[in-house]
């Protein structure tokens, strides 16, 4: 039984695959464990080089999506000043809305203004 | 002097300058460039105390940046040595108990060598990292041991 797969483009073989698997993961662990053994975990050793500063936390250093529009939403915060405040996350709010602009489209549409 | 026997490979220096006047820092780079050229010992200076063996720190270390040399001397991987370039560093020089200066440097952290002089002349910083060099394969063989 051959295991190996011929296509036009090359060969493909599952042992020679797993030989070459041992074979770096031997090399792997060669160069780890030339590694410095006097290395410390949990300490400032593991920390990145700040110029001397203290890690800051992940949140603070990740640019999160809204960080993005932040040009945009500065430029127009009188505007999203306004809508943010009347933005409160329940549906029966908006519908109020919905209800409130609709009754005045009515009464402006029906009323003859 | 001792002969280097133990540590064998390049002696990668980290610099760290807190509050000099910046005469110690044109000396040592006066180390690097092609008049004593250290670079061809393998001493050369790294831009992370994470890569480096040997700390050397100018200034006479202002309270501000007395926390961010210790943090760089905790980043620093054994085995390390520390050397002060410089009388500022070493005993405070003129700024000696001023109310800003958190120095001498061995007040922050501790000192291997001490390279006095304002500042010191290119050959008595080599001569000082030699002497760190020796005392990092001392470090060395004992953290050797330690793992047998």
């Amino acid at each position: 039984m051959s295991f190996t797969l011929t296509t036009p483009s090359g060969f493909w073989n599952p042992i020679l695959w797993l030989v070459f698997l041992a074979l770096f993961s031997i090399i792997a662990y060669l160069i780890y464990s030339r590694g410095n053994p006097s290395y410390k975990k949990d300490t400032e050793q593991i920390k990145p080089y700040l110029s001397g500063n203290p890690e800051p936390t992940k949140e603070k250093v990740q640019v999160k999506a809204g960080d993005i529009y932040w040009g945009f939403i500065e430029a127009l915060k009188g505007y999203y000043k306004v809508l943010q405040a009347i933005h409160t996350g329940d549906m029966r709010d908006y519908i109020l809305w919905y209800l409130g602009i609709g009754a005045i489209i009515t009464f402006i549409l029906i009323g003859g203004v | 002097m001792g002969k280097l026997t133990n540590f064998k490979r390049s002696l990668w220096v980290f610099h760290a300058s807190g509050g000099s006047c910046n005469a110690c820092d044109i000396e040592i780079v006066a180390v690097l460039t092609p008049r004593y050229d250290a670079e061809r010992f393998g001493i050369k200076l790294v831009g992370s105390p994470r890569h480096a063996d040997v700390l050397l720190v100018t200034g006479a270390i202002p309270r501000d940046f007395a926390d961010k040399l210790r943090r760089i001397y905790e980043q620093m991987p054994d085995p390390k040595a520390v050397v002060v370039i410089g009388n500022c560093g070493t005993t405070g020089g003129v700024f000696y108990d001023s109310y800003n200066i958190a120095g001498p440097i061995d007040e922050v952290i501790p000192v291997d060598v001490y390279v006095p002089g304002c500042p010191p002349r290119p050959e008595a910083i080599i001569d000082g990292i030699v002497k760190a060099w020796l005392k990092i394969e001392k470090l060395e063989k004992e953290l050797e041991g330690k793992e047998k």
